[in-house]
């Protein structure tokens, strides 16, 4: 019984660590990758923009063609795009903890210079074509919790839009994206003539660094931000985030160790007759210590085991309630959320630790000696 | 196996007071002879033969086992004499609870490295020698106390020790069985040429021993 609840303590430790190691390296890879939709290029926002990485969050919006005018002037610049990128959206009157819906608005020639070869599901549809159409594409994780198709007509903001194509893709954001051409977000968000994103592709050869000190000494309301300077802005969080997370594992870990060795400790003792037998037979004190170590490795393998399994559905259903995405939509990509090798990475760890927690249990135990454990029980 | 035991001595310290369990004992015990050491609780039976298997150190004194100075030995050597050439049998069993009767038989072949299928082999012929080819499947609990004896004496006898150690077998089991076992232990002795050392009260083995030592405070004297 004890032995099961400590196969228990050790499946709800796994769990906790997988849990939150799991959601943490989701968000930090979904922040990760929001850089590569604009790697490569001079990200120019407002002076007051906040910005996660790529995304601004909230600040003034930029005039768009007098600015993409006053960037396209700058010696180095070999193409500009306008942006205007919206979140989170509000689809269905659901309120989003995290956001998870998002809208960009480009200029139909430039699509494939941010999004690249992003293939449409199924060969099915097309791109926008016409800047004033109502066409757009959806990302295929919103097509699937909202069950759109090619076809499908929308309202956005008293606007009928029409889905011409679903993006298949492995980014997040894309996955949870509305694109459309620039002029019709602009109408549907209110924001003619303004953009809140111009990226800037350099010349080959010029650096990104000089780029972005000659934008921001010639127009004063802007902001241009190197990739590299994108990427060090959200760094020390991220750090700071796996640091946490790191933190928490090894708690957690020290735990389940201290927990191995106490119960373990229980049990040699209440097995002393035994392991005293065992060494008035003869047996070789490396195989009473195994003995001990395969004991706790058990308990490593079957917490560990449970705790896998039970830690990614939690971790399943948190990225569920904090996005109000179906759990359901979650379970094909289970293995994309918890990846295959941080599993095994746990479940090896845990194995460690339990072997780990064995060691001083182990030691006691071949120290049982007949003579004295005959002499205290009589 | 001759084991030769001069001045041995087990001082056991209990706070601040000691306590002389073995006093200087000599003690000679012969190839395919049947011991008996009688002596009441208490008074140094069980230690005696704790120390004659290397299961204890003595204080003072030494052990031979032909010829050779035991104190010399490594603890690594002792425990392969254990194993290879001494069988022990203890008053309360001490079967492993969670082992069926044919796994606790295997145990000390497994312990020696022998082949599985040799271990199980050995271990059928010895629990049918001791009348339990019945109970193979059987742990310990689901035994009557003179069965999980059998199943230790069949232990005992796994790797053909040249000595066995039987400290009281006969202790926990009612007149009836302690006849049985003391018949198989005699018979063991007889037909395998196997020694046997007994710590016991009991007359019936007392009568049948070859040599019968008592044992009073620690202090041993030849009976005959």
């Amino acid at each position: 019984m004890r032995t099961v609840l400590c196969i228990i303590g050790v499946a709800l430790a796994t769990t906790f660590v997988i849990a939150v190691g799991a959601t943490t390296m989701r968000y930090t890879t979904v922040i990760k990758e929001m850089n590569v939709l604009f790697s490569g290029q001079v990200m120019v926002v407002s002076k007051d923009a906040i910005i996660i990485q790529a995304i601004p969050i909230g600040g003034s919006m930029l005039p768009q063609s007098s600015t993409v005018e006053k960037i396209k002037n700058i010696a180095g610049v070999e193409k500009t795009v306008p942006i205007l990128f919206i979140t989170p959206i509000d689809i269905g009157g659901i309120l989003q903890p995290v956001p998870v819906n998002f809208s960009m608005g480009i200029p139909v020639e430039d699509w494939q210079l941010i999004l690249g070869p992003t293939p449409l599901k199924g060969n099915v549809g097309h791109f926008p074509t016409n800047e004033s159409s109502n066409e757009v594409v959806v990302g295929a994780s919103l097509a699937d919790q909202y069950e759109w198709s090619v076809g499908t007509k929308l309202n956005f903001s008293d606007y009928e839009l029409e889905i011409v194509g679903i993006l298949t893709t492995k980014l997040a954001l894309l996955n949870r994206c509305v694109v459309m051409p620039l002029k019709l977000a602009q109408k549907i968000y209110s924001s003619l003539g303004s953009v809140n994103i111009i990226t800037v592709k350099p010349l080959q050869g010029y650096s990104q660094k000089n780029l972005t000190d000659t934008i921001e000494e010639q127009i004063a309301y802007v902001s241009a931000l190197t990739e590299d300077k994108r990427n060090d802005m959200i760094q020390p969080i991220l750090a700071q985030v796996e640091t946490w997370n790191l933190g928490i594992q090894t708690v957690v870990f020290i735990m389940s160790l201290i927990l191995v060795m106490t119960v373990t400790l229980m049990s040699v003792s209440e097995r002393r007759r035994d392991f005293a037998t065992l060494d008035a037979m003869g047996a070789p004190l490396s195989h009473v210590f195994r003995l001990v170590i395969l004991e706790t490795s058990l308990i490593g393998v079957l917490g560990g085991a449970l705790g896998i399994f039970f830690g990614s559905l939690t971790a399943l259903v948190l990225a569920s309630l904090y996005t109000n995405i179906p759990l359901a939509q979650f379970f094909p990509s289970i293995l994309e959320f918890v990846p295959p090798f941080y599993m095994l990475e746990i479940f090896v760890t845990i194995i460690a630790v339990c072997c780990l927690g064995g060691i001083i249990p182990a030691i006691n135990a071949t120290r049982m000696r007949i003579a004295e454990v005959l002499r205290a029980e009589y | 196996m001759r084991i030769r035991t001069t001045d041995l001595t087990r001082i056991y310290r209990l706070g601040q007071s000691e306590i002389t369990a073995v006093n200087k004992v000599n003690l000679e015990i012969n190839e395919a002879t049947f011991i008996a050491i009688v002596g009441p609780s208490g008074s140094g039976k069980s230690t005696l033969l704790h120390l004659i298997g290397l299961n204890d150190y003595p204080t003072q004194g030494k052990i031979f086992i032909d010829d050779a100075d035991i104190s010399l030995l490594s603890s690594r050597e002792c425990r392969k004499i254990r194993l290879l050439r001494m069988g022990f049998v203890f008053q309360t069993f001490n079967l492993l609870p969670t082992l069926n009767a044919l796994e606790n038989v295997e145990l000390p072949l497994a312990l020696t490295g022998k082949p599985r299928k040799e271990q199980r082999e050995k271990a059928l012929r010895l629990l049918e020698a001791v009348g339990l080819s019945n109970r193979l499947f059987h742990r310990p609990k689901e035994l009557s106390i003179g069965e999980m004896q059998r199943v230790a004496i069949a232990r005992a006898l796994a790797n053909d020790p040249e000595i066995i150690i039987a400290d009281e077998p006969t202790g926990e089991l009612d007149s009836k069985t302690a006849k049985e076992i003391i018949a198989l232990l005699f018979d063991i002795n007889r037909k395998e040429k196997t020694t046997v050392v007994v710590a016991t009260h009991d007359e019936k083995i007392v009568d049948a021993a070859d040599t019968i030592y008592t044992i009073q405070d620690g202090v041993l004297r030849l009976e005959g």
